[in-house]
């Protein structure tokens, strides 16, 4: 499973995606990576699967992609 | 079904004035158009904390940014008689005083133009996964927030 980070997250991170197997869902995830990453536990962010995102706690697939991403600021 | 395809929005660095005059041109043949609503973005160079906006550079998830424009493009060709749309948006660097979004918004008459043309750049703005960093004059950078 693909995981992404964007904007600000990268700062914390260090690295715009890692590959993660055998998380059951989306709430193990970020506990995951907020123990790994701890300033994440503080950053605000959305969890997109396959490019949709999702608010509730969501089942992850093999071969899933999950992005974190900061608020957005294009424009 | 729709089957339109996913059209790319992303442009590397600024928007070149030209390219605007262009897209104006090229809608000269379609006679039943009697309106462009038409938005520019623009870098600015803010005064922050330690210094000043030089640049912004902006980065994407691009695969759900374009799927997520081109949501926003079906519910508002569905909302508003409209004849065409075109967005383009930067990625990379663009230099304050440069243009980093151009929206283009076209219809018989002026309301339904107008309307979505402010519509559009909304979603933009809070809907597309798009980032700015801000590059300020002695090399500091600030992530940019959207209100």
């Amino acid at each position: 499973m693909e995981i992404l980070f964007f904007g600000n997250l990268i700062d914390i991170t260090r690295q715009p995606k890692e590959l993660i197997e055998g998380v059951a869902d989306t709430a193990t995830l970020k506990q995951l990576l907020e123990k790994k990453y701890q300033p994440l536990q503080t950053a605000k962010y959305f969890i997109a699967v396959n490019g949709k995102m999702v608010q509730e706690n969501t089942i992850l697939n093999q071969g899933d992609t999950v992005a974190l991403m900061p608020p957005f600021s294009g424009g | 079904m729709k089957t339109k395809s996913i059209k790319n929005i992303f442009v590397e660095g600024a928007i070149a004035p030209q390219k605007i005059a262009n897209s104006i041109a090229q809608h000269a043949t379609q006679k039943n158009i009697g309106a462009h609503s038409i938005f520019l973005g623009q870098v600015r160079a803010d005064e922050k904390e330690g210094g000043r906006v030089q640049a912004i550079e902006y980065t994407t998830y691009k695969e759900m940014a374009l799927q997520q424009m081109h949501d926003i493009r079906e519910e508002l060709f569905k909302k508003y008689e409209l004849t065409c749309m075109h967005v383009y948006h930067s990625l990379g660097v663009v230099p304050a005083g440069k243009i980093s979004l151009f929206v283009f918004v076209s219809s018989t008459h002026r309301k339904a133009s107008i309307a979505a043309c402010e519509e559009l750049v909304e979603a933009i703005k809070f809907q597309l996964p798009i980032w700015g960093k801000e590059i300020l004059n002695n090399q500091n950078t600030v992530w940019k927030e959207n209100h």
